[in-house]
């Protein structure tokens, strides 16, 4: 028997709440960049689900494709912030960056 | 029946990865599990039949962004935060806040009328490639730039400071 793409879409959402939680509840600035590739990660299995269940033929597969490029590229630059950030404030919790704070 | 048993054995590993992530405290340990997501995730993808994609998300993620993620442990954890796990109040408001999300979003999934059929079995490499260079032109240039954007930029971001800046900096301090 075949599986349909409610499966896929339901884990998906799964994932995408536990990448919420852990981005919402986590002080450490890189276990949030953990969350989001959770997140991202919940997005592109969307994708690949339809892509498979004849919903938009092979473009859900390309896009996929994007997400990911987006998702290194994203990483890469969090980094660099974040340790732009830790020079500064000599520590990644993120409720010590405050200075803009009114 | 097969691909059933696979779906639960890839869906637990991801979901499982993602509980014990929320509970740990240890960075490193959550670097671990992200892996573990990964692969799972690829090993969905493989499922599903898109095993390009599948390739892609190892080299890629647990490859590179997972790999990257672990250097930025190690070069800022001198000094981990102190509190990684949230107060009782503000467990209570996310596990709240989680389970309507999730709720909804389950609900509107099984309420949907997806259709049902397999598509024919058309994603080797070589068809995403022609996807890429055809309909998906545009975007593949903007993903090029950005790429480029996104590597100067990180470069230029996390460039040690220069040292006519911090030469009287240290005569200063050092008596």
């Amino acid at each position: 028997m075949m599986m349909g793409v409610t499966p896929y879409l339901i884990l998906s959402a799964i994932l995408l709440v536990l990448g919420l939680v852990i981005v919402i509840s986590k002080r450490n600035a890189i276990a949030m960049l953990i969350g989001v590739e959770f997140i991202l990660n919940a997005a592109t299995l969307n994708l690949v689900a339809f892509s498979r269940h004849g919903i938009g033929a092979l473009s859900g597969q390309t896009a996929a494709l994007f997400v990911i490029v987006l998702a290194a590229a994203e990483a890469v630059v969090a980094l660099a912030i974040f340790l732009n950030f830790y020079h500064t404030i000599a520590t990644v919790d993120i409720d010590q960056g405050d200075q803009l704070k009114g | 029946m097969l691909e059933m048993t696979m779906f639960f054995l890839f869906a637990f590993l991801s979901v499982a990865a993602g509980v014990a992530i929320l509970l740990s405290t240890n960075i490193v340990r959550m670097a671990f599990w992200l892996i573990t997501m990964l692969v799972a995730v690829a090993g969905l993808y493989f499922l599903m039949g898109a095993y390009f994609l599948g390739v892609i998300q190892i080299l890629v993620y647990v490859g590179g962004v997972a790999v990257l993620l672990v250097f930025g442990v190690m070069l800022t954890s001198r000094r981990l935060a102190p509190t990684l796990r949230p107060g009782r109040g503000e467990a209570v408001w996310l596990t709240l806040v989680g389970a309507v999300l999730l709720v909804g979003l389950v609900l509107s999934t099984l309420q949907a009328h997806w259709q049902q059929q397999v598509a024919p079995a058309a994603n080797s490499a070589a068809d995403i490639g022609r996807s890429l260079l055809g309909d998906f032109l545009g975007p593949f240039e903007l993903a090029s730039v950005l790429l480029l954007v996104a590597m100067l930029g990180a470069a230029y971001l996390a460039r040690p400071k220069t040292p006519t800046q911090g030469l009287p900096h240290t005569k200063g301090t050092t008596p």
